[in-house]
């Protein structure tokens, strides 16, 4: 019995599905990395995804973001299958993925990271950096309301680990993304900026915005998802909505796999 | 099975969280924006430090307050304020390292050297003499800028195609690009026969306090200030040379970037190799190497990151002037030449060192 017959993973929200992943595998030579991974994020999903270092979450995150091509697999937006998956061909469909530190550029300014390749110019491709600031601070003021912050000229480079993911999500937000991808975001953050970050994905959700977070903090996971999907060894071994699991369970599945859950619903029968 | 669960679910299980309400909808950012134009011009200037042009141009303008007061107090032993020094070093070596230093900053932003600028010169100068000496001078300037760019361009495929760094790339091409103008011109330095007056008003033109010279560095400054600062492909650099990664990631093409850096290095190049040949008339292969450590050394001090993503027009015409005010205090103040060459050196060091301590504090 296999973990998807076990637990079919089906969007929780009733708004239809938005990003569907279909029996993708990724080879890097002879070593698989990811193995026959099916997956769905439903519209205005808020998806963790969980496992251990080496599940091959980062691998499927790349595949979804368009960074890196997979071996064999299918890639649905929305319904339709996406020929050629590229980076530009995801940006284009609103696919976001911030990564813990690369997504920003240091010695540019707030202003210029959030509009970086975006930028509003007049016909001749010269910026308008007044109107780009003024968007700047009246995004960061009613979408994230970053604490301790001065202008949007100041560089990012200056802003600590939790104002820049929070500057990272306004950009997302302002540019009306559709699937945001977050790749460890809470690694590096101190906890009230945890806290404020997994507030902004909740507001995300609110507008419609489906995200994807991967991690391998299950208490962050858990507060916020609607939906957990399981990776080990490449393989996705579970796939399930909040009200149907446990920490519990979670954790046994990212500690010691299949036979983790197995043992886990022996020891522990759900109700 | 129990124990490892239990070593990490110290946390207590929390219940799913709920929403804030966005009671945070304090704008605290915008209401704390300046209003005044005073305050509005405090704050521009607060963050222009830490970005080189600011700090440089205070350091230059101290030096030049120094000279002068020299000046004054003994006019026949340091005439740096003679009109006709004024005239010589200000408006006719400046000009040119600084155009140099605008080309090899840009390249510098976007992640990228150039190594081979003084064999490009010396080869975009022959090409040029070459050609003005057969053809009209327009010919010759499309020709030699064209083969500037083109020299650059190649040495950026390089770059780009192969990812050698950009360092021993272009290293090895600037040892190609000397030995090729040596080949097409020999030895013997190449002659402008009869230099038209126009073509050297255009270029080098006398306006008694001022060269022609001043007035190409103050064009091209102003071009390149609005294309680097305020257009989105000038923007494109920054982003390129400052994270890689997160431009691709919203898909700036960054081999594309560093290709417009090379092909700008280029123009500069060869421009810069016009204003030289027409300026002496004349130009003998392969004694313009020194040239390319003098132009990195001017967009250093001016403030430019060698790791990229940093630095500014103002700081790489300020720094290219610094050097040569500086070179040309020694000259007046008669030291022996070993002393130009270890001021520079010595500039380039405390430069960048000055620099990565102003990169710790403002990031």
């Amino acid at each position: 019995m296999t973990a998807t017959e076990m637990q079919p993973g089906a969007p929780s929200a009733t708004t239809g599905e938005l990003l569907r992943l279909e029996a993708v595998t990724k080879k890097y030579g002879p070593n698989t990395v990811l193995d026959d991974v099916s997956l769905t994020v439903g519209k205005g999903e808020v998806v963790g995804l969980l496992g251990d270092n080496g599940a091959g979450k980062s691998t499927l995150v790349k595949i979804m973001s368009g960074v890196v091509p997979m071996t064999s697999g299918r890639y649905f937006w929305a319904g339709e299958q996406v020929a050629k998956v590229t980076r530009p061909e995801t940006e284009r469909l609103g696919v976001e993925t911030i990564f813990q530190d690369s997504a920003l550029v240091p010695s540019m300014t707030i202003t210029r990271n959030i509009f970086m390749g975006r930028e509003i110019t007049n016909a001749a491709g010269f910026m308008k950096l007044k109107q780009m600031d003024a968007i700047t601070t009246e995004v960061l003021d009613t979408v994230v309301s970053i604490e301790g912050l001065k202008s949007a000229k100041q560089l990012v480079g200056s802003l600590s680990g939790g104002q820049a993911q929070a500057v990272s999500i306004a950009r997302a937000v302002y540019f009306k993304r559709s699937l945001l991808i977050l790749d460890e975001p809470t690694s590096a953050l101190a906890v009230r900026a945890t806290e404020a970050l997994l507030n902004y994905l909740l507001q995300l959700k609110r507008e419609g915005v489906s995200s994807l977070l991967v991690t391998h903090n299950l208490h962050h996971a858990y507060k916020v998802c609607d939906r957990h999907i399981v990776m080990n060894r490449g393989r996705k071994i579970l796939d399930v909505r909040r009200e149907d699991t446990s920490v519990g369970e979670l954790t046994a599945a990212v500690v010691e796999g299949m036979e983790g859950v197995l043992r886990y619903r022996e020891g522990q029968p759900l109700a | 099975m129990t124990d490892s669960l239990s070593t990490s679910t110290t946390e207590p299980v929390s219940e799913p969280l709920v929403l804030d309400e966005p009671a945070t909808r304090r704008r605290s950012l915008a209401d704390n924006q300046p209003t005044t134009t005073w305050s509005r011009l405090k704050e521009n200037l607060y963050y222009l430090r830490g970005r080189g042009a600011l700090e440089i141009t205070i350091v230059y303008a101290v030096i030049v307050l120094a000279f002068v007061v020299y000046s004054l107090s003994d006019r026949a032993a340091f005439p740096f304020l003679s009109s006709s020094n004024l005239a010589g070093v200000v408006t006719q070596s400046i000009p040119v390292l600084a155009l140099l230093a605008i080309g090899a900053g840009i390249l510098m932003i976007s992640g990228e050297f150039d190594l081979s600028m003084g064999a490009s010169i010396g080869f975009a100068g022959v090409v040029f003499i070459r050609v003005v000496n057969n053809h009209a001078w327009p010919i010759a300037f499309v020709l030699a800028v064209g083969s500037a760019m083109l020299i650059a361009l190649i040495n950026g495929y390089i770059v780009v195609l192969t990812r050698i760094p950009s360092f021993i790339a272009t290293l090895g091409m600037s040892f190609f690009w000397t030995g090729a103008s040596i080949y097409i011109n020999g030895t013997t330095p190449a002659v402008i026969n009869s230099p038209g007056e126009f073509m050297t008003n255009v270029f080098t033109g006398n306006f008694g306090f001022f060269r022609a010279q001043l007035l190409w560095m103050i064009g091209i400054g102003i071009i390149a200030w609005f294309f680097l600062h305020r257009h989105r492909r000038g923007n494109h650099i920054y982003a390129v040379g400052g994270n890689a990664a997160a431009a691709r990631a919203v898909s700036i093409k960054p081999n594309s970037v560093r290709l417009m850096a090379f092909g700008i290095f280029g123009m500069m190049t060869g421009l810069a190799a016009v204003l030289t040949v027409v300026r002496t008339d004349g130009m003998q292969p392969g004694t313009t190497s020194d040239l390319t450590l003098y132009a990195i050394a001017a967009a250093v001090v001016g403030g430019c990151s060698l790791a990229g993503g940093r630095g500014t027009v103002v700081g790489m015409i300020i720094g290219a002037a610094l050097i040569r005010t500086v070179e040309n205090g020694l000259i007046l103040a008669k030291a022996p030449g070993f002393y130009i060459q270890l001021f520079v050196g010595l500039t380039i060091v405390v430069a960048a060192t000055i620099n990565k301590l102003m990169e710790g504090r403002t990031s």
